[in-house]
């Protein structure tokens, strides 16, 4: 039994030797992007491998509990009870596992939440006014730049900073951010609960109509990030998906003098149609 | 007159071998308060519901089969999740584990009947009512407002049809059907007890019994308020969860979360009760520490439900609240793994039977021990945010229904079916069964994870093509119809049993709980006599006495009589009768093979 024991552990380590390669790609999520997202992987392979380990424990036990105390000719069971103490060995490393999960989770929920100061890559000219915001800690040269992020069947809105309150750059579907800068998001709805999950750029954040919550990031690579949203809302809720497009600081300002630029063009001609078929003064009684 | 005048007897003559039916038989049944013939009902009406909810899963895993599919228009395919969740955890998982309770509870604390039978016949009817409000809205539009029905979106604004009041109404029906047997089962063990059974003595189904009964007097009322007010929301201008007006709609997820977090304790719980009242009569030995067991169940009961939050990190709360939750679900890791710790024990140096009973038992506990270990990592925070609500969350959760209600409901049928109605269910294809739930459940748990942790979410109606989860959806589906075959299987088997079956006699296993104490299936008022209990063991002390009468006795022996036989087996009158059926039946759990029986000690004098 033992020998048996030993060469399936063997060929289970050779499999897992054979595996490594895949292994990151297959157990786990795909790569972050975001120091959050980074710790958010941390988390996940130290529980993993608790977990699993729980699982194989106990299965093993329950295998060769199952395979050496079937009943057979001449085995009569042996009527033995706990002693007092029986269940301290098992419950020793029980408690240290929860207990030392339960720190870890603490110490890297906290680190998640440490925002990051803007690399010196990063796009610079935000001084925006840092208010400290709920659940996070921001440092106070963190220079980030305010995004909001509002949920709406079944698409993603994204209000850029300038402009006026009530005339600020927006795009719908993908959010356009600068790499290296610490990208605050305020994320809310309009309608119904959304859920903000970007996996390459941080975690689940609720989009709760009448809250604003907040998390954030900071994009370590130029490229595009795709999302979806986790919480369903509604016949269209598999197409919500976002789009997160990181580009160099300079890309990102033109892009928003361009957008700018559009939407005033856009207001103009709206202004003008409806001048245009706006019914003469006079003929208001 | 030539009427004669009627002379009374002079004194009671019994004219019938049975009561007269004074009506047809389903009447009878409908409102018979007897708690078995009310329990009968409760599990075959959710067998029943596992059957659809099978059904509805497999129309779910044909929609996700490859990407961007067609079949199954968004709108119908709302519509079978929304009807899906509250038929597999409130039509089929509670249900299954009520009816078990109320049949068998009574008999194992040696009780002639229930509290109040009346209400516990209601609560079956409150049961059924709300199913047939849930199912009925299908005649129009049932609800599409997602598994829990959560506001805003299932406010009017937003889901403005009937579906989802039917919705609303059926699942307040259940559950209040559901606290009414709670309370039922809560006064019966408190005061229904034999004589000597005290609560350290009560067998450990019966005391998860107790325990899932009072977590249900806790978390029912719960989700009572919450769906009383979104009904007062929806229809009389309540403003409890809309935001515009200042109500919060996370009151709302707070509340429904509690419940069914509770109602996954429960599932455990008594999936739990009925393995560690399983394995030690077919491992021939007492479970491993029945105090043990005692306080890891109650210890799940009272942490299981606050353990609701695990589902919310997402949501806009303070840290602190998240820290609290993350402390429970973790503190839960101690109770599960010391209970899972005493079965194995259990079974340790025993002679394991391997029945289909034990081996769904212990099928039930690798599929939960799979899934509660999953829920263990994704209880840390930030794994939390990573894997909440993707599919990986949901098949820990999977794992858990399907070994603790499912699997765990299935041991129990396998071991009580003789109980019930005197037969036993087919072994060959309650193995057959197991194998194929198992293995299915093994491939969809492992799928849903690595699609889970790329990112696919729950409840959508399809995922894209060239994102790298064609090949887990597709392995899921397969895996999931697997599944379903293994619960038609065994369904199958149930209901063929039921009137072919091999006739069991009263105690097939052997067993030392005192339902066996009584003919299979029992009489209406359950025991002649009532044993004066001694131990937690009420039966093995029994036949301990007989084996020990039986090597005290020998027979008077006169000069003459040098050739008298062996000493004849004096017979008792209960264990006669044990014995006489458990031969009729094939033998204890080995097939015959008893050496190490206590039953059969009799016979080695």
């Amino acid at each position: 039994m033992r020998k048996a024991l030993g060469s399936l552990a063997a060929a289970c380590f050779a499999l897992a030797a054979l595996a490594a390669p895949a292994q990151a790609t297959i157990l786990g999520p795909r790569a972050s992007h975001s120091p959050n997202a980074h710790d958010i992987r941390v988390s996940y392979w130290v529980a993993l491998v608790v977990a699993a380990l729980l699982i194989v424990v106990i299965h093993a036990a329950l295998i060769v509990a199952l395979v050496r105390f079937r009943a057979r000719r001449g085995r009569s069971p042996r009527r033995l009870g706990a002693r007092p103490r029986a269940f301290v060995r098992p419950g020793i490393p029980l408690a240290a596992i929860a207990l030392g999960l339960f720190v870890f989770g603490i110490v890297m929920a906290s680190k998640t939440r440490d925002v990051r100061a803007t690399a010196t890559g990063g796009l610079g000219a935000q001084s925006d006014l840092v208010a400290q915001v709920e659940g996070l800690s921001i440092p106070p040269d963190a220079k980030p730049l305010n995004i909001n992020v509002i949920g709406q069947r079944w698409l993603w809105r994204f209000e850029y900073p300038g402009g006026r309150p009530g005339n600020r750059t927006f795009s719908y579907g993908q959010l356009v951010v600068p790499v290296d800068t610490t990208v605050l998001l305020h994320i809310t709805s309009t309608d119904v609960t959304h859920r903000w999950f970007v996996p390459a750029l941080g975690g689940q954040v609720d989009a709760v109509p009448g809250h604003s919550a907040e998390t954030w990031l900071q994009a370590d690579r130029v490229g595009t990030y795709e999302g979806q949203t986790t919480s369903y809302s509604g016949t269209s809720y598999a197409t919500m998906r976002a789009w997160v497009k990181v580009v160099s600081p300079k890309q990102y300002t033109r892009f928003i003098q361009q957008k700018q630029k559009q939407l005033a063009a856009a207001q103009n001609f709206v202004q003008k149609q409806v001048q245009k078929k706006a019914a003469p003064p006079e003929a208001l009684p | 007159m030539t009427h004669p005048t009627p002379i009374a007897p002079a004194r009671p003559e019994v004219v019938s071998e049975r009561l007269p039916t004074r009506r047809q038989a389903w009447i009878e049944r409908a409102t018979s308060t007897d708690h078995k013939s009310v329990g009968l009902m409760y599990i075959a009406t959710s067998l029943a519901f596992l059957a659809v909810a099978a059904a509805e899963l497999v129309l779910i895993r044909v929609q996700l089969i490859v990407p961007e599919n067609t079949d199954i228009r968004p709108e119908i395919f709302d519509r079978i999740i929304s009807t899906f969740g509250v038929t597999a955890v409130v039509l089929f998982a509670i249900p299954l584990a009520l009816g078990l309770i109320g049949y068998l509870t009574p008999l194992q604390i040696g009780s002639r009947g229930v509290a109040f039978p009346r209400l516990n016949l209601l609560s079956f009817w409150l049961y059924v009512g709300g199913a047939v409000a849930i199912y009925g809205s299908f005649l129009w539009r049932p609800s599409e407002s997602g598994v829990a029905a959560l506001p805003p979106l299932s406010e009017k604004v937003f889901s403005n049809t009937h579906g989802v009041d039917a919705w609303i109404v059926g699942t307040a029906l259940a559950v209040l059907g559901f606290v009414c047997f709670a309370v039922n089962m809560v006064v019966t063990l408190h005061n229904g007890r034999a004589p000597g059974m005290a609560w350290r003595r009560v067998p450990l189904f019966s005391w998860a019994a107790g325990v899932a009964s009072h977590l249900l007097l806790v978390i029912g009322p719960v989700m009572l308020a919450a769906l009383t007010m979104l009904f007062i929301d929806r229809h009389y201008g309540g403003v409890f969860f809309n935001p515009g007006e200042g109500g919060a709609p996370l009151l709302y997820e707070h509340l429904a979360w509690f419940f069914f977090t509770g109602a996954y304790a429960l599932v455990v719980i008594v999936a739990g009760g009925v393995i560690s009242d399983l394995l030690p009569s077919f491992a021939r030995k007492p479970l491993f520490s029945h105090r043990g067991a005692m306080g890891s169940l109650l210890a799940i009961g009272v942490l299981g439900p606050l353990a609701w939050m695990q589902n919310m990190y997402s949501a806009p709360m303070g840290a602190g609240f998240e820290v609290f939750a993350m402390l429970i679900a973790l503190a839960l890791a101690i109770p599960i793994g010391l209970l899972i710790f005493n079965w194995i024990a259990t079974v340790w140096d025993g002679a394991l039977h391997t029945r289909a009973a034990p081996l769904f038992a212990l099928g039930a506990i690798s599929a939960m021990t799979i899934g509660l270990a999953g829920e263990l990592a994704w209880s840390v925070i930030p794994v939390g945010w990573q894997i909440d609500n993707t599919t990986a969350a949901q098949g820990s959760t999977i794992a858990v229904l399907v070994g603790g209600g499912v699997l765990g409901g299935f041991a129990a049928l396998h071991y009580w079916f003789p109980k019930l109605n005197g037969r036993l269910m087919g072994e060959g294809l309650g193995k057959v069964a197991l194998g194929s739930i198992l293995v299915g459940l093994y491939v969809y748990e492992l799928m849903s994870f690595f699609a889970g942790v790329k990112g696919q979410p729950v409840d959508i109606y399809k995922f894209y093509g060239g994102t790298g989860l064609d090949g887990y959806n597709l392995a899921a589906s397969i895996a999931a119809f697997v599944i379903v075959v293994g619960i038609v299987l065994e369904l199958v088997n149930a209901a063929y049993s039921f009137g072919n079956g091999v006739r069991a006699g009263h105690d097939p296993w052997g067993a030392a709980t005192l339902e066996w104490f009584t003919p299979s299936p029992p009489p209406a008022h359950n025991f002649d006599v009532l044993v004066d209990v001694r131990s937690a063991e009420p039966l093995y002390d029994i036949r301990r006495a007989i084996e020990e009468r039986t090597r005290a006795w020998r027979p008077r022996r006169s000069p003459g009589d040098d050739d008298l036989p062996a000493p004849r087996e004096p017979v008792a009158a209960e264990a006669s009768s044990a014995e006489g059926g458990a031969g009729a039946g094939g033998g204890g759990p080995g097939g015959g093979d008893a050496g190490g029986d206590g039953s059969s000690g009799a016979s080695v004098a």
